[in-house]
Order: structure tokens, then sequence, then C-alpha cells
């Protein structure tokens, strides 16, 4: 190297040093990430014990990723990479055809509570604990009870990409063949997996849920299950709106792949909204859509008003079945097509208050029916399932 | 705190480079020392103390050392004794009393109380063998007293080589602890060199290290034969690229400030045997061995059988230097009876083959040597063995297993071409013709700085291996 090209080595090398580092004490800290849809830390509180212990130099490295300057165009920058080495995915999301997501990678949790990070595996004693919490709920019910256990996108959207569906195949026959006599199973995946082969959007590209189509989709087979296929509404009697074209998801968030184009998200009304009540946690809310979530990154929340513990539905002067959803937040798009047969009583079963003696929730609210809507994420890296009763 | 890091990047290296060229030069060790403590106390502060006696030990012996090497030869050698005994003491106390604590309990009537708090100072193999070098080659004359313990102090602690080395024997430094001389095409070297380290550990020994623990823990639920195959071949690519990528960071920190360290690894995996392999593997530690252990216990000068001895207590002492556990005993003991082999007959026998399957002979053993050395339960490490010959699988590979094998195969390639001269070679041919090409070293430089940052900040998982020794 001659003299000039070392002097420009050590200046450009000195300048990104102090560079981030300036920008990094000038930018003030910011509290929340829009595109990851997340709480940045702060600045963490000193302790003598923490020091001691050296996890306080581990808080001070983590607080400087996440208030990194640029941050959002450096995870831009890796997602980049990392597809161009041809791995075909960034932090264990899967980029597919047509610039479908997949995540593929989940903390796995083990039938010993243990948990095995980044893994594609589920713990078959694990789901089989989930499916006697099942089943034990189907023995103390008195009133029909069914089971819908939704599909990741990477069980739906197999032909996406060449990541193989054994998992998933192996996961949904264990959990089709272990749910009892006394508790109806509500099968969606393959018939959704058939939908999206056809070219039909039931799953969203970039997020986990699945789209109103697919939720749709879901409600009508539901309604077979209960009996009630002559009252299925046609799809055609829906107005459907397209309440925003730029949502970028949670596996668009964790995926870091930039470059992967937002979503669409649709509303279909039936035009009687307006005749029900809805009321979240003691609170009325003003219809089935919080629209002001569409300005924001999480716009699945616009479905029911995002995560409340109950939420109840109910149609204004008229006496209908009560139907108990104990769920997650697949059910939130569900829940205005079973609105039109029923009122419900949701009930968020991954919150941190303990909702699982479905029997008593039963009970309390008087309810006729009982539907279990919860992903099968959820089945195999949650324990939740395991207690009900 | 490790190199790989944003807040050594970007908050640690800055200051440190500003204050030491801020300070006069008489002050710069001092400004070392401190800094270095610093560097240390963040990830360890209890063990900064522990530190600290160790230098000031070895420090205070050097001074009875130094008066009775003249006069008194045995009270010069009592002092250089007990200065390694109390050093060494700390090592085996703090690295190895879980270790026997646990396997002397299994004899009758021995119970050692097991101490929970009890965990092992990073960087103690690495310091301590350093301060033990300063403590031999003074007592063997290769180098002058050092009076002064700020000096001292900071070539313990200099923060690039602390806790992963190279190590560096005292002898090496000696002049360059007081006449160093930092330059601007030193410090354009130490930047290329630490970019180039850099690049090597994140963005590929990082990456081949979650490849790793993938088919680590599917093998522990489906072992599979392909799948046991991928989870060593990424763990030898992952253990070059974290440790040669640190010792390139560490190597080219030191230029920055004026130091010139040796050499710890040169393209190990293309080596044609065991023999050599161990020359361009980890050489500083090779070489410690060989000048503290080796040749003063009459190295191969007295006798075949006499050799033989030495190179057992070497590689004995090598394998339980890189941890507590049986397995790196083992990993040891497999050495020595592949090294004794290729003395014996084995590299005479070697030589008639053609080259390609030298290569494979080393790379086979080396990987299968690096299968013991990851297994720190031998069980598991012994079913990850035979599930390599499609012993106790669930078969030969899986859907999965090929999906990953897959869109791992560009990585395993750019990793296998990597640990190989050839990209070096290529560069220095292309900028020897052309001279523009030149300008693709600041370039390439800043991409490396830039793209690893971007990986930092989007990762939570970063373990650097070595450190645990």
């Amino acid at each position: 190297m001659n003299r000039k090209l070392q002097i420009v080595t050590v200046v450009l090398f000195v300048a990104v040093l102090f560079g981030f580092s300036l920008a990094f004490l000038i930018t003030p800290d910011a509290t929340f990430s829009e595109q990851e849809n997340r709480s940045l830390r702060s600045f963490p509180k000193f302790s003598w014990k923490k020091l001691a212990s050296g996890s306080f130099g581990d808080e001070i490295n983590d607080y400087f990723a996440d208030q990194f300057p640029a941050r959002d165009v450096l995870v831009g920058l890796k997602g980049y990479s990392e597809n161009a080495l041809g791995k075909g995915e960034n932090n264990g999301v899967i980029l597919g055809e047509n610039g479908q997501l997949q995540t593929r990678l989940f903390d796995m949790l083990l039938a010993d509570r243990s948990v095995v990070r980044d893994s594609d595996r589920f713990d078959p004693a694990t789901v089989q604990k989930a499916l006697d919490g099942i089943n034990r709920a189907g023995e103390h019910l008195e009133i029909p009870f069914s089971v819908l256990l939704t599909g990741r996108t990477i069980d739906v959207t197999v032909s996406a990409s060449d990541y193989p569906s054994d998992y998933s195949d192996a996961l949904l026959s264990q959990l089709r063949n272990g749910v009892g006599d006394g508790v109806d199973y509500i099968e969606t995946v393959p018939m959704l997996r058939e939908k999206y082969d056809a070219g039909e959007s039931v799953y969203y590209k970039t997020d986990h849920h699945w789209t109103t189509l697919g939720a749709y989709y879901a409600y009508a087979e539901t309604m077979r299950s209960f009996g009630m296929e002559a009252e299925i509404l046609p799809m055609e009697a829906f107005e459907k709106e397209i309440a925003s074209e730029d949502f970028y998801g949670t596996a668009w968030s964790a995926g870091g792949m930039k470059f992967v184009a937002p979503d669409s998200l649709e509303i279909w009304t039936l035009g009687n909204e307006d005749e029900f009540s809805i009321v979240a946690d003691g609170a009325p809310l003003d219809g089935f859509y919080s629209r002001s979530y569409l300005e924001k990154k999480d716009q699945y929340s616009v479905f029911l008003d995002g995560t409340h513990d109950v939420v109840t539905v109910k149609k204004e002067g008229e006496a209908r079945p009560t139907l108990l959803i104990l769920k997650d937040s697949f059910a939130n798009s569900l829940a205005p097509f079973l609105a039109q047969h029923f009122d419900l009583v949701l009930v968020n079963l991954s919150s941190r208050r303990d909702f699982t003696d479905l029997t008593a929730l039963a009970e309390e609210y008087g309810a006729d029916r009982a539907l279990l809507v919860y992903t099968v994420e959820n089945v195999i890296t949650a324990d939740k399932l395991w207690k009900l009763r | 705190m490790v190199f790989s890091s944003l807040i050594f990047l970007f908050a640690y290296l800055p200051l440190t480079l500003l204050i030491y060229y801020a300070v006069p030069r008489r002050w710069r060790n001092l400004a070392l020392f401190a800094v270095s403590l610093f560097f240390y106390g963040w990830g360890e502060p209890v063990y900064l103390f522990l530190m600290v006696v160790s230098i000031t030990t070895a420090y205070l012996f050097g001074f009875l050392i130094e008066k009775y090497r003249v006069s008194n030869p045995g009270r010069a050698k009592a002092a250089m004794i007990w200065s390694l005994a109390i050093n060494l003491s700390f090592l085996l106390f703090f690295k190895y009393y879980h270790f026997f604590a646990a396997n002397l309990s299994l004899l009758p009537f021995v119970e050692l109380p097991v101490l929970k708090n009890l965990e092992l100072p990073i960087g103690i193999s690495f310091y301590t063998f350093q301060i033990m070098s300063y403590t031999i080659d003074l007592y063997r004359r290769d180098c002058g007293l050092q009076k002064n313990y700020v000096s001292f102090g900071a070539y313990v602690t200099l923060f690039p080589q602390l806790i992963a080395g190279p190590i560096v024997r005292y002898k090496d430094v000696d002049e360059q602890l007081t006449q160093r001389r930092e330059s601007i095409d030193h410090f354009a070297a130490g930047v290329t060199r630490f970019s180039v380290g850099l690049a090597k550990k994140i963005l590929v020994g990082d990456m081949l290290a979650a490849g790793n623990e993938y088919f680590k823990s599917l093998g522990t639920l489906e072992g599979t034969t392909v799948g046991a195959w991928m989870t060593i071949i990424l763990y030898t690519l992952h253990l070059y690229y974290d440790f040669s990528g640190y010792s390139d960071m560490a190597i080219g920190l030191g230029k920055m400030f004026g130091f010139r360290f040796p050499e710890n690894f040169n393209y190990p995996y293309i080596s044609k045997s065991i023999t050599e392999f161990w020359r361009r593997w980890h050489i500083s530690l090779s070489t410690w061995f060989r000048e503290y252990v080796y040749i003063p216990l009459g190295g191969n000068r007295r006798g075949e059988v006499i050799r033989y001895r030495n190179m057992a207590v070497v590689w004995l002492l090598t394998g339980f230097w890189h941890g507590a556990n049986w397995n790196f005993v083992l990993w040891g003991v497999y050495y020595l009876v592949i090294l004794i082999a290729e003395k014996a007959f084995l590299l005479r026998a070697l030589e008639k083959l053609p080259a390609f399957f030298r290569h494979l002979y080393t790379m086979v053993i080396v990987t299968v040597g690096f299968l013991i050395f990851s297994f720190v339960d031998v069980g598991e490490g012994w079913r990850c063995f035979t599930a390599l010959f499609g012993i106790g699988v669930t078969g030969f590979s899986s859907s999965v297993v090929w999906y990953q094998l897959l869109h791992t195969l560009p990585l395993l390639l750019i990793a296998a071409v990597g640990a190989t001269p050839l990209p070096r070679k290529c560069f220095e041919i292309v900028t020897a013709r052309f001279e523009k090409t030149k300008l693709l070293i600041p370039i390439l430089c800043l991409l490396s700085l830039i793209l690893c940052t971007a990986y930092m900040v989007d990762s939570t998982f970063s373990p650097f291996a070595y450190t645990q020794f």
C-alpha cells in the first residue's frame, strides 16, 4: 500500500468508528420501533450487583443494539446480504415465491418445560399434553365443544418454497388423531393449502395470520362442523373494502428483508355492523374494526381492537345462542363472521390471566357452545392448553 | 468485552484510541494498562482482583529471580518455582476445581464441597501462560528484569490479546513495551487485518455456528448420517473462523497501537499431515508448550522413550488446557496417539500417497478430533460419532436435513475456499497486475465494517467459542 492509500484506510476506519458513536450520542433514544413493532430498550438502571455479575455490561450492549443509529437500514442490509448468500432466509424467516414470508424457526417447548430455541421441530410429548387438556375439557363440558387449531404460515403456504412439509404434516396428523370423541375437530389446513395453491390469498405474505378471505373459509368450515351449513353467508353477500395496502406484518419485521412488498388488508362488511354492541374488557368498542390501527405498523389489530382479555359481542334486540370462544389472535378476524349467528364471548387464552378453566367460563357466561381457536404455533411453544379443563 | 460487539467497536475502541494517542508517549503504557483493566472488568469485575494479584506476584518474584540469578542459582530457581506455583494454583483452582471435586468424589471417603459461585474467570488460561512466560524467560536470561509495574501490567493485560491470545511470550515483546513506534503504515495494516478478522468472525464464523447449533439440536431428536456429518463439518469450519478471526482482530488491534504480535494461524486446513496441522493451528499455544514444557523435559534429544514421554506430557496438558472435562483429555490423547503414529511410521507411508489423500486423511482426523472437542458430554459425542457411520440413526438423511444442507451450501463453499490461501493469492496477483485495484483495500475494509455492524445490530447470537478457556 502506498502512503495515500494507507491514510485513506485509516481515515475511513476512524471516521466510521467515531461517526457512529457520535451519531449515537446525538440522536435521542427512541422508545418504540414501528418497523419491528416492539419497545426498544432504554439505558439500563445501574446497580452494583449487576455490575459485579457482569450483567450490566450485557444490558448496555443490548441497549446499544436497540438504539443504534440507522438501525432499520442496517437490519435491512443484513436481510439483503443473507438473501444474496442463497440462504433464502434470514432470522428463521424463509423468503418464498411472490414475496411469501414463512416463519420457520420457533422456540420449541419440551414436555419437561425446557425450551429449544430456533427449532423447526415440535415435541410430540408437548403436543400430547395439549391434547390431554383439550380432551379433558371435552369431558367436563356439558355443551358441544369444537376445536379449530389454525395453521402457521409454514403449514399452509407449503408450495411457496422448497421447505419440506414433513413436520407440518406430522404435527397436524398428531392433532387430528389425538382429539377425543367428545370434541369436534375442525380441519382447516388442508383446505387452506388447496386454496393457497389455487392462487387465493388466504394467509398474509408478511404476517403470521390468515387474511380476511382465509378467515371466511375457516368460518364456513366451522359452520359446517356446527351442522349449520345452510346458514353460511355466501362470499358475495359481503362488501369487500381494501382498508390498507401497506400492511407490513410480523414475519416482515422478524425477517428483516425490507425489499419484500407489503400486504393489503381487507375488511368485509355485510351492512348490519351497527346493530352489534361490542364490549372489550368492560369498555365499549366502536364496532368490529378499530381503524386507527391502520395508521400504525400493527395493522392486524384493526380486528376487534387487538389484544383484550374478554370481548363480548351482542346483537341488539335479538335473543341468540351464545358461543364461547377460547382463542388467540386468529379468532379476531374470524369473529365478525361468527357474530352474524351467535352472541360471542371471546376469551384470550394467551392472556397473563389464567383462563384455562373452560368449564367454569362456560357456566359463567351461560354459553351454548364452546370453540377453541388456537394456532398450532402456540400448541408447540406454550403450555396454556396443558391445564385446560 | 469481546471485539465483535457494538459497545467495543463504537464506544470502547474510539475512546481508547483517543486516549492513547492524546497522551504523551511515556504515559501510553499506563493508558493501555488502565483501559485494558476496564476492558477486563466490564465482563468480570470480580476477577479483576485475581488478575492483579497474579500480575503482582510474578512482578515481585521477578526481583528475587534477578537478585539471585548469578549469586545463588538455587534460590533463583526456588523463586521461579514459587512464582509459577502461585500462578498455576490460581489456574488450577478456578478452572479445574469443579472437575477434580466431581471426579474425586467418586472415590470412597472423599467428599469435596461443591462451590456453586465459582465461575471460570475469562481468559485465565491465556493470561496465566503469559505471566508464566515472563518468569521463565527471566530465569533463563532470555529477557531482562521488568522494573516498571505499569509496563509489566500492560504486557499481561493488553486488551487485544487478553482473553483469547495469541499467547505472547514475554521475550517477544520485551523491547516493544518500551520502544515501539506507532505509524500510519502500521495502523493501516492493523485496520485491514482487523477488518478481515471481524468479517471472518461475524459474517462467516457466527453463521457457521448457527448452522452447527441447528444440526446439533436436530441430531438429539432424530439423528441422521448426513446431519451428523454436517454438525461436525460446520463445527470444524466455525472453530477456525471464530478463533482465527479473533486472532486476526487481536493482531490488527496490536498493530494500531504499535505492537507486533506473533501469528497464531497459518491456513491449518491445508495441512497434509497432523504433524503439519499442529504447526499451523493455534501456533502460539504449541510454541508455548514446546518452549516451556517439551524442550525443558529434554525434547527429542534424549532417546525415543523420553521423547514419547515428553510428547505424552505435552498432549495431555494441551488437551486439559482447553477445558476441565474428560472430552478435552480424550482429545489430547487422540492427538498424542496419532502424532506418535505419524512420527513412528505414518508420515513415511503418507508421503507416498497423492496430495489429495493426504489432505483427506488430515481433515478427517481433524474433523473427528473436533467432534470429541465439541461434545462436553462424552456420551453425546459418542452418539454423534456412531451416527457418522449410520449407527443408531433414524435414517440416512431427511427432507429437512437436505433442505438445510442445500441452503447452507453457498456458505460452506465460501468458508472452505476462504480457509485456503487461494483468495489471498488471487488478490495479490490482481493488485500486483493492476495498481488501481489497490483502491479496493480501503473500500473492502469499509464494507466489512458496515456489514459486520449490520449483523451485530440484528443479532443477539454471537458467542465466542474460545472465551471459555
